[in-house]
């Protein structure tokens, strides 16, 4: 039993260790342009994770070929998708976390945001 | 937990809850999913040579105690109050019934299980009905029509688990009040007729809300002995924890379905479920299924084996070291829904104040601002990779203890290495989910 609680001792050191963490810091470099095509319920480029600086400023410019509505959640920010007319939604990450941005009308997934310091 | 938004909102309102308004865990970086799977192979090699060589844990199981009437009464309170927002309240993000189901209720369980032991049975408001109803007929509450068969044991429980999983990870508009409505309204239909035929027994094994409290409450350190609290090894409780059939499948489902819901946010699924052209609750449901069947065919494959080496059956081993799976199940679970509790929980409680959206403040909650509580990414990695190794050790030594006295002595030492590499397996899976899903 001692050895088994020399084990989880250990094992929480070394975790602590691992989970160091940074200070959050102001970004201040160019903004994150992402462009996504929607066409025939096909999403190009196919959905995936984009990475982005907490603070950094994010211009998602959508394209699709019906009328839909595209939505950044978590942070709540849409845009009306007229056919064939792009649309950007634009805004500052300034919440860390993993955010979906996906259309309301088709429920297509778009892209994940995820956004860290 | 990802909750489709629903359409015909008025599009001020169009999301539906959705983590912290749609805010998800980030990854874990490698090196933490590294340094916990390094951990959990070192602890293994250990259990298997060094540990305790004689059985230890006595098995103490939480006694099971007649409801409370106080929070039998709390538990009808609270069950009125979630129904005024369920069946009057406007189908808006706003109304705060989703929150309460999914994330007070359903990930809240977990906490106040861990705390309190198997509370559910106190507050389950069908229960509480039932007894009302027994008492207006002069029955016996615990006297059905019949007795409840011994084979049955968990396995209406893993069953109704599994249509809740559905609900909750699949299902269509599964936040809205109408599909919630449905389902419980089916739920409390089947538990009270289980009930009327088979007496209130039946809610302590067919109840998927009581079992659920049960298993996760087995792993609490105070119980309540003769009257008095006392502390209890968790080790112990998970060991005391009643065999029967379908406990396995019950925890499985628990593990299988947690861990479908990381591999449904993982882009290469969204990728394969939106190309398809497939309607998407059928793939979320066969993805579901194979996940948990997944799950559920590494936990026959290692104690089949096990078995096998240590000359037992392998449907004994399979129910004896089900208990060892709580701690895993358990620990994905917080590394899990964490988040989701700590910020949509705030949320939820906020919105409680106003089941109606009238502008209520009826608990003094509107006011509520969301709180980080100190939850940065960093911390919340640690956090995940923390519980997710603690319940490996845990289990590990529940396995270890179980198999001193399942496999004769001789046999002892090889019978667990299929069980211990399940555990690993098991581990490295939810750690690999944490960090790639």
């Amino acid at each position: 039993m001692k050895l088994f609680a020399a084990l989880l001792a250990g094992a929480a050191l070394l975790l602590t260790a691992c989970g160091a963490s940074s200070e959050a810091t102001t970004y201040s470099g160019p903004a994150k342009e992402i462009t996504v095509t929607i066409a025939n319920r096909t999403v190009t480029p196919p959905p995936g994770r984009v990475e982005v600086a907490k603070g950094q400023q994010v211009k998602i410019t959508v394209t699709s070929d019906v009328a839909d509505e595209a939505h950044v959640h978590g942070y709540d920010k849409s845009a009306a998708l007229a056919p064939g007319a792009p649309a950007t939604i634009d805004f500052v990450a300034d919440q860390d976390g993993l955010f979906e941005v996906e259309t309301h009308e088709s429920g297509l997934q778009l892209l994940q945001l995820a956004v860290q310091d | 937990m990802i909750w489709t938004a629903g359409t015909g909102f008025p599009s001020t309102g169009m999301l539906l809850a959705h983590g912290v308004g749609g805010r998800q865990d980030l990854p874990i970086p490698f090196a933490a999913a590294l340094a916990g799977a390094v951990v959990a192979l070192l602890v293994s090699f250990a259990a298997l040579g060094y540990l305790w060589r004689e059985p230890r844990l006595a098995g103490v199981a939480a006694y099971l105690r007649r409801p409370a009437w106080p929070l039998q009464l709390a538990g009808l309170i609270a069950a009125g109050y979630f129904c005024v927002g369920l069946l009057f309240g406007p189908d808006t993000p706003e109304n705060p019934t989703a929150g309460v189901f999914y994330v007070l209720f359903w990930v809240g369980m977990v906490p106040l299980s861990l705390v309190f032991g198997p509370v559910w049975r106190h507050l389950n408001p069908l229960r509480t009905l039932h007894q009302a109803a027994c008492a207006l007929l002069r029955r016996d509450p615990a006297r059905g029509w019949r007795p409840l068969p011994a084979g049955v044991g968990y396995w209406p429980a893993a069953a109704g688990l599994f249509a809740f999983v559905w609900l909750e990870l699949v299902a269509p508009e599964r936040a809205t009040l109408p599909v919630i409505s449905l389902w419980l309204a089916l739920y409390a239909v089947a538990m009270l007729t289980g009930a009327a035929v088979y007496g209130s027994g039946w809610f302590d094994r067919g109840d998927t809300f009581e079992a659920y409290s049960t298993v996760v409450g087995s792993m609490a350190p105070i119980v309540r002995q003769d009257g008095r609290f006392a502390f209890r090894n968790p080790l112990d409780g998970m060991a005391g924890l009643p065999h029967a059939p379908g406990l396995p499948a019950l925890i499985i489902v628990l593990l299988g379905s947690t861990m479908y819901d990381s591999v449904s946010n993982a882009p290469v699924w969204v990728r394969v479920v939106q190309e398809s052209g497939l309607p998407a609750p059928l793939l979320g449901t066969l993805g579901l299924i194979v996940v948990i069947a997944l799950v559920a065919a590494i936990f026959l494959v290692a104690t089949t084996w096990a078995a096998r080496l240590g000359q037992v059956s392998p449907r004994t081993v399979a129910i004896e070291l089900a208990h060892s799976l709580v701690p895993i199940a358990v620990g994905y679970l917080v590394a899990h829904y964490f988040t989701l509790f700590l910020f949509e929980g705030q949320r939820t409680l906020a919105r409680l104040s106003d089941p109606l959206d009238t502008g209520a403040n009826w608990l003094g909650t509107a006011d509520w601002t969301l709180q980080s509580l100190g939850a940065t990414p960093a911390a919340i990695a640690m956090l995940q990779v923390t519980v997710i190794v603690l319940g490996h050790i845990l289990g590990t030594a529940l396995a270890h203890d179980r198999a001193l006295t399942l496999f004769p002595h001789r046999t002892a030492v090889a019978g667990q290495v299929p069980l211990l590499t399940l555990m690993v397996i098991y581990t490295v899976l939810g750690l690999f989910l944490l960090f790639a899903a």
